[in-house]
């Protein structure tokens, strides 16, 4: 399955398009998580555990993107898009990961 | 030299005073204020102050009062309580709130000064209002606190015991909310029309029909803390998913009544509304006629 952000495919033929394939996870709030997190942050450094959470929320959502590609016989997305939102408001961190493209084939 | 007839056991207004021990009495308390005057002074001349508040307005009193006991020690053989000492505070407090500085308002630094005054004029009151009224109230409002928590813990122990023994409680909890994707894959992409992530429609002809979004508000469930974090969670996701699919659905609508069957340079869009954390889900993009 290729995924690109762009709206065609190097060399190759857009065939069809499928449709839209979306996928989404969510990161929930956890306030030690947050606390540790808070607290690299003020000695400085990489919050690693917040990048370790991300990336798995990320490839959840794209995870879930492909296997509608696939569903819908496509072997490539295209104007993929992936976006980070903090929902959590005034309650803490709550991350929605969500990630959509237009599953489409080539030759 | 001690005069004979004052005795340490005996109370200041239960004594006859001869007229010797009275001059006396008054030329010590004459010379404590004295010396708490010229100690003043000194500090005045010096400026020796803090944030403009002179440190004499202490230590005046406090050298009035000591010079006086040590005085009436000496001469009279007791302390008479060391009334320079609270004409001294009178004195300062007259000469530096009154007449120094007439227009000296009430904040944080001049009721620091007046209890700072009153704490070196009258020891013995101040400390115990300090040590035994405050540290009292204290004491007792700290008791009340751990009176509440115990009162509280053993409700919450209640609820809980109560919580785990309730079958229908379990039932709920351990229905969490599913959300068909495969399901909602199908039917959005089954409502016949192009939804174009990229900003063209690549070797298809096509006309422009309009610009469309449309909006979904999901209320925020408000509560403070979640029982079952996971499931509040999934909740949260699934109504998120709901809305996103019903705002693509009415995106379509809306295209469709321009005679659009697709729509360009697709968005979909996540953000907090208002202050009560309400989700805004919105579906952006160019409404087209694909032939």
């Amino acid at each position: 399955m290729i995924l690109t952000s762009s709206n065609t495919l190097e060399n190759k033929e857009i065939v069809e398009y499928k449709g839209l394939v979306t996928g989404e996870s969510l990161i929930g709030s956890n306030i030690y998580k947050d606390l540790f997190s808070g607290v690299r942050d003020v000695v400085g450094g990489r919050t690693s555990k917040y990048e370790e959470e991300i990336q798995k929320a990320r490839d959840l959502a794209l995870d879930s993107m492909i296997e509608k590609a696939v569903q819908l016989d496509a072997n490539a997305i295209i104007g993929l898009k992936i976006s980070y939102d903090n929902l959590g408001g005034t309650m803490g961190n709550t991350i929605l990961v969500t990630t959509y493209g237009t599953a489409i084939s080539y030759e | 030299m001690v005069l004979p007839y004052p005795t340490n056991n005996m109370k200041i207004r239960d004594k006859e005073y001869e007229p010797a021990y009275l001059r006396r009495a008054i030329l010590c308390i004459a010379f404590g204020t004295g010396l708490g005057l010229f100690v003043y002074e000194i500090f005045l001349f010096f400026k020796i102050d803090i944030f403009g508040w002179n440190l004499g307005l202490i230590f005046a009193p406090l050298a009035a009062g000591y010079a006086e006991t040590m005085l009436a020690n000496k001469i009279l053989g007791e302390d008479i309580g060391a009334i320079s000492a609270f004409i001294l505070f009178v004195d300062t407090t007259f000469y530096s709130f009154i007449l120094k500085n007439p227009t000296l308002g009430l904040n944080i630094i001049t009721a620091g000064s007046i209890l700072v005054i009153l704490q070196a004029a009258f020891p013995t009151l101040v400390n115990y209002i300090l040590l035994v009224l405050i540290g009292g109230f204290i004491t007792h409002f700290l008791t009340s606190l751990k009176k509440i928590e115990k009162a509280v813990s053993s409700f919450m122990i209640e609820v809980f015991k109560r919580y785990k023994a309730d079958p229908d409680v379990d039932l709920k909890i351990k229905a969490v909310p599913f959300f068909d994707e495969k399901k909602s894959n199908e039917h959005i992409n089954s409502l016949d029309f192009f939804f174009i992530t990229s900003t063209d429609v690549i070797h298809k002809k096509h006309e422009i029909v309009g610009n469309y979004q449309t909006n979904i508000i999901i209320k925020n469930d408000r509560k403070l803390v979640h029982l079952e974090p996971e499931v509040a969670e999934k909740e949260f996701l699934t109504k998120i998913k709901e809305g996103k699919d019903e705002c693509l659905i009415r995106l379509v609508e809306e295209v469709r009544k321009n005679s659009g069957n697709g729509v360009v340079n697709l968005k979909i869009e996540y953000g907090l509304i208002g202050l009560g954390g309400d989700i805004q889900i919105s579906t952006i993009g160019m409404g087209v006629r694909v032939y």
